[in-house]
């Protein structure tokens, strides 16, 4: 099905952060020199391809307010959606930004990527990847604090995300009472 | 090829990190920045040749010739790379169909080359001729059209009359098909192609091949001016039979004929074509030399005796636009060959670059390059100021063309080519690109299409409406509403109406009511109702006055603890009773109760009603399989109780149809004739209803095409290991079961047809009592509900008919193709009998040349 290269970028291709740990479990434990020839190893790569039929999405950057009901509303635009999984926040349970969709169809799953990702829902531009698909327990955050690894350290206020990251917050917390402290130990002298 | 590319192009291969990285430190040195440099003067020239190609014509500072010139000569001085002289012409004839506007100018790159090694024409011919036969075999009509398109840009260096003979010949096809058929598309689609070819041809050959053009268009005008008979299912107006402005839209290529007559009569001066192989006066030398090149015979392409429509379904088409009858005139008038030239290039761009919208949108905002200069006013001129723009100069907005490009695909009868939401994002894109330039050109769209929205065929309507919101959706939720305020005053029944209650539901799914609340004035504000802004909907039971309301909050808390069924059947026996001494139908009584409770437990969010509904289902099932009416109140529970959100209950009972729960034939039943009924008709005036049904509709189709596609699977390229024993068990099972699924479609397509055509008739029970009872009062007030109800009536039955007619012609197709495929088989069978295993490989050998059309 794939072609000579095509002349414009396709968008329905993987992103590089599945790319990558694909090939770094690939190559786990293999002499370096060996990854370098990868790139001409591609030809027979689609063998074991997990994402040869994913009709799975991972959806990124959405608000922690954005509803199950609105991810159906703009998702069936590219064909009846099977099943959804918000992700949740893995202490509150509550959703924490991301979630998965699953078509019933590998073709629904790479129009959503070129017709829907990257547009905006809720007011917010997200992100689909295509994804091998659900498995439980991945519906949680994975960061220290509950929520995703990438709201952990975020310094920009994001306030459909819970404003900075969480660690960033509590950073600031021990910063502030660390100053007060400060200014009371000096009084004190 | 692709991998030495993206070695040295790219850069991905490996570690984009380090990459980056050592990138940065060259610019942190203060130095001239070495490694830089030489890495782009080290690039090879097969690959700068790539980069250069693919970006023809896209830097409007840059003279055509020019930059045609500087490629074509990288190209013949590095000759002797082997690779390079390879992938040259690869790259051409893949860019001629992945980028059409590109066309012209990669041919003034080949015509240039041909100065200096006239062998390359040879090579390119060679290919070009075998993809354009593949692509005719294989019905892949859009492809031969824009290969021919890049033979028609070489005429000037063919040898005696170059593209004509395969004109003429492809033109004998069409001839024989229509006289087989009056409703033969594939002619009329060949007679498309020999039109849109010849003015390439034309103004690449200028002042040859008038006789021979002239002969041509004498033959097609036959089959392109008589109206098809199909055209009736792709007419995007539907007006009132009272209309006095009911000309239909005129097929396209009647239209291309009529144009391309103008032309012939004006020696074919086609003023918006780009002529990038015309050198400026100061190049006299080398436009001798180009003049003089070498002439190359075209291959012989053979047309097969039958040729077959391909992948894509084929239809009449008609030209479609938007800014039709503006004072000023933004788009080429239909009289102007530049109105189907410019569409039949930008169409083309956005359905084959559906791969990556960016780019699609990049090539409509920039299409000014890739036409003749002067051919539209400067980018972002405001509509107001193209009133002042004196005569010979060009007043049509490029926005505007390309904006329109875009919506006669959106809205494309009987289907679009691709998924609608592509559109939506075609436009979005384009918008972000541009939004100075794009935004007033959809305004003016916007406002065109909802004047005439009670005009435009009901299915338009809707795919206008779910555009208009997702639009908005991306754009903060900014419209003027302002504009049609007076319009809120309409009765709902009022198509404008309609439309903006449609609109507003439909921009609160995307969002939530208070944040569409805001973006709205105050008139409209009223139009939602405050239990849109509940999270959660009101449990009719909590209310002690609602009949069984114990019962209710009984079987909710049964439901909540998971409590055995046991318990509940108790619960559903006692209402059961109750309803027969209030004499009420007990199974309708017992179902609401149940239902509602159902979503009742489910009401946080759609897992939470699938989870619930997953639980109960069989209980679900008993319930509408005891009684039509039973089946009924599933549906009315499942409206009421989301009533605010009619987007929710639209998924719960798509979910209900997939448990089997529902039938299809209850949705139409329920929605069409207890739904309208109940609301005198004013229930085809609301989207969701629409929503429902055709969604139920679609849902059916699309099971009986896979169905009837199933027995010989379509070919994939991964070969299937044992075709015998696929292909021996399929065909037995396969048509028992699609004949079983046609027969009920059929009937589900007949239920539709009765309902509606009563209401179209005005013959509904409900609407005569409604005229009848008090016809006293305000008489005029009904007479007007009455026309308007007829009206929704007949724009629903012209949807639906529609979608009848092409499954039934689906059908009849698919039919046709399984009995070729078995023919294939059987055929294959002998010849494997006499050739041994042989035969398997010459079928792959030919599909081979289809799928290798790209290459």
């Amino acid at each position: 099905m794939r072609g000579p290269r095509t002349t414009v970028e396709r968008l329905d291709q993987p992103s590089a952060y599945f790319v990558n740990r694909n090939k770094r479990r690939r190559f786990d434990g293999k002499d370096q020199r060996d990854a370098d020839d990868d790139v001409n190893m591609q030809p027979d790569q689609p063998e074991d391809d997990p994402l040869k039929d994913a009709t799975t999405l991972y959806v990124g950057n959405l608000s922690f307010y954005t509803t199950e009901e609105q991810v159906y509303e703009l998702f069936s635009k590219c064909g009846e959606i099977k099943r959804l999984v918000m992700g949740l926040d893995r202490i509150k349970k509550t959703p924490c930004g991301f979630c998965f969709v699953e078509y019933y169809t590998y073709q629904d799953a790479l129009d959503c990527m070129k017709y829907i990702g990257g547009t905006k829902l809720d007011e917010r531009i997200i992100r689909t990847d295509p994804d091998p698909g659900f498995i439980e327990g991945r519906q949680y955050g994975r960061g220290r604090s509950g929520g995703q690894v990438r709201d952990e350290y975020r310094e920009d206020f994001d306030e459909g995300r819970g404003g900075v990251g969480r660690a960033v917050q509590q950073q600031r917390v021990r910063d502030r009472e660390r100053q007060d402290n400060d200014d009371d130990y000096g009084r004190l002298r | 090829m692709a991998d030495h590319d993206r070695r040295h192009g790219g850069g991905s291969s490996y570690n984009p990190k380090k990459r980056r990285y050592r990138e940065d430190d060259d610019f942190d040195r203060r130095g001239p920045p070495r490694h830089q440099q030489q890495r782009r003067f080290d690039a090879p020239p097969h690959v700068r040749v790539r980069k250069q190609l693919i970006a023809i014509a896209e830097n409007p500072m840059r003279p055509w010739h020019d930059e045609a010139q500087a490629i074509a000569t990288l190209f013949t001085d590095n000759w002797d790379d082997e690779l390079l002289r390879a992938n040259f012409v690869d790259l051409v004839l893949q860019l001629a169909v992945e980028q059409p506007l590109k066309t012209p100018f990669t041919a003034a790159v080949v015509l240039l080359a041909n100065v200096a090694r006239p062998e390359v024409v040879d090579l390119l011919l060679g290919k070009l001729a075998g993809l354009v036969e593949g692509g005719i075999r294989a019905g892949e009509w859009r492809a031969v059209k824009m290969y021919l398109k890049l033979l028609g840009c070489l005429q000037g260096c063919l040898e005696g009359e170059g593209v004509f003979p395969v004109l003429e010949e492809l033109f004998a096809r069409a001839v024989d098909l229509q006289t087989a058929s009056s409703e033969d598309t594939i002619g009329t689609e060949i007679v498309k192609i020999i039109l849109l070819t010849l003015p390439y041809v034309m103004v690449a050959a200028p002042g040859q091949w008038q006789q021979k053009a002239a002969d041509l268009m004498e033959k097609t005008e036959i089959i392109a001016s008589e109206p098809h008979t199909l055209q009736a299912l792709v007419e995007p107006y539907h007006p009132e039979s009272g209309e006095d402005n009911t000309a239909p839209s005129q097929s396209l290529i009647g239209v291309l004929q009529t144009q391309l007559q103008n032309e012939a009569n004006n020696g074919w001066e086609l003023a918006c074509l780009p002529r990038p192989w015309e050198l400026p006066l100061g190049e006299v030398e080398q436009q001798s030399k180009l003049d003089s090149a070498a002439k190359h015979a075209l291959p012989t392409i053979t047309v097969p005796e039958t040729v077959v429509a391909g992948s894509r379904p084929l239809f009449p088409e008609v030209f479609f636009s938007v800014y039709q009858n503006q004072e000023v005139e933004s788009v080429p008038p239909i009289t102007s060959a530049a109105s189907c030239l410019i569409r039949d290039a930008l169409v083309d761009t956005i359905n084959v670059l559906h791969i990556n919208r960016n780019i699609t949108a990049r090539h409509l905002i920039d299409l000014d390059c890739y036409f003749a200069p002067r051919t539209f006013t400067a980018r972002a001129t405001p509509f107001d100021k193209i009133r002042d723009i004196e005569p010979p100069k060009s007043s049509w907005k490029p926005e505007d063309v390309a904006v329109d490009a875009v919506f006669s695909q959106l809205f494309q009868l009987p289907n679009a080519e691709h998924k609608l939401v592509y559109y939506h994002s075609v436009l979005t894109e384009a918008c972000k690109l541009a939004p100075a330039a794009i935004a007033p050109s959809l305004g003016r769209a916007i406002r065109y299409l909802y004047r005439n929205s009670q005009r435009l065929d009901y299915e338009l309507t809707n795919r206008f409406m779910d555009w208009f919101a997702h639009h908005l959706s991306n754009f903060g939720f900014t419209w003027k509403w302002t504009e049609w305020v007076d319009d809120v005053e309409l009765p709902d029944i009022d198509p404008r109406k309609a439309f903006i209650r449609g609109a507003i539901d439909k921009e609160i799914r995307l969002s939530f009511a208070q944040r569409i609340k805001n973006t709205l004035p105050d008139p409209y504000k009223e139009l939602i109702s405050p239990d849109k802004e509940k999270d959660v909907p009101d449990f009719k039971f909590a209310d002690d006055d609602t009949p069984f309301a114990a019962e209710g909050r009984e079987i909710a808390a049964l439901l909540k603890r998971k409590a055995p069924d046991e318990e509940i059947d108790a619960v559903i026996q006692r209402i059961q009773s109750l309803a027969i001494d209030r004499d009420l139908d007990a199974l309708v009584a017992s179902t609401d109760v149940f239902v509602t409770c159902v979503l009742h437990v489910g009401s946080k969010s759609l897992s939470h009603v699938l989870a619930a509904i997953e639980r109960t289902k069989d209980r679900l099932a008993d319930a509408g399989a005891a009684s039509d009416a039973a089946r009924g109140q599933i549906i009315s529970a499942t409206m009421a109780y989301w009533s605010a959100h009619p987007g929710v209950a639209v998924s719960i009972i798509e979910k209900l149809l997939n448990y089997s729960i529902l039938t299809p034939a209850t949705v139409i039943n329920w929605a069409l004739v207890a739904r309208a009924g109940a609301t005198r008709g004013e229930a085809l005036a609301t989207a969701h209803i629409y929503e429902l049904v055709f969604n139920t509709v679609v849902k059916v189709t699309t099971r009986i095409r896979q169905l009837a596609l199933k027995p010989t699977p379509t070919p994939t390229p991964t070969p299937t290991p044992q075709p015998d024993t696929a292909a021996a068990a399929a065909p037995e099972n396969a048509p028992a079961t699609l004949d079983a699924e046609v027969t009920s479609m059929r009937a589900l397509f007949g239920a539709i047809e009765d309902a509606l055509v009563s209401w179209a008739a005005g013959s509904k029970d409900e609407m005569m009592e409604a005229s009848d009872g008090d016809g006293d009062g305000d008489g005029d007030g009904d007479g007007e509900h009455e026309r308007l109800v007829r009206r929704w009536g007949e724009r629903w039955l012209r949807v639906f008919r529609r979608r009848a007619a092409i499954e039934e012609a689906f059908l009849v197709e698919a039919a046709r193709e399984r009995a070729r495929r078995a023919a294939e088989d059987e055929g294959e069978d002998e010849a494997a009998a006499a050739a041994g295993g042989a035969a398997g490989k010459g079928v792959e050998g030919q599909e081979m040349v289809v799928e290798g059309e790209g290459a």
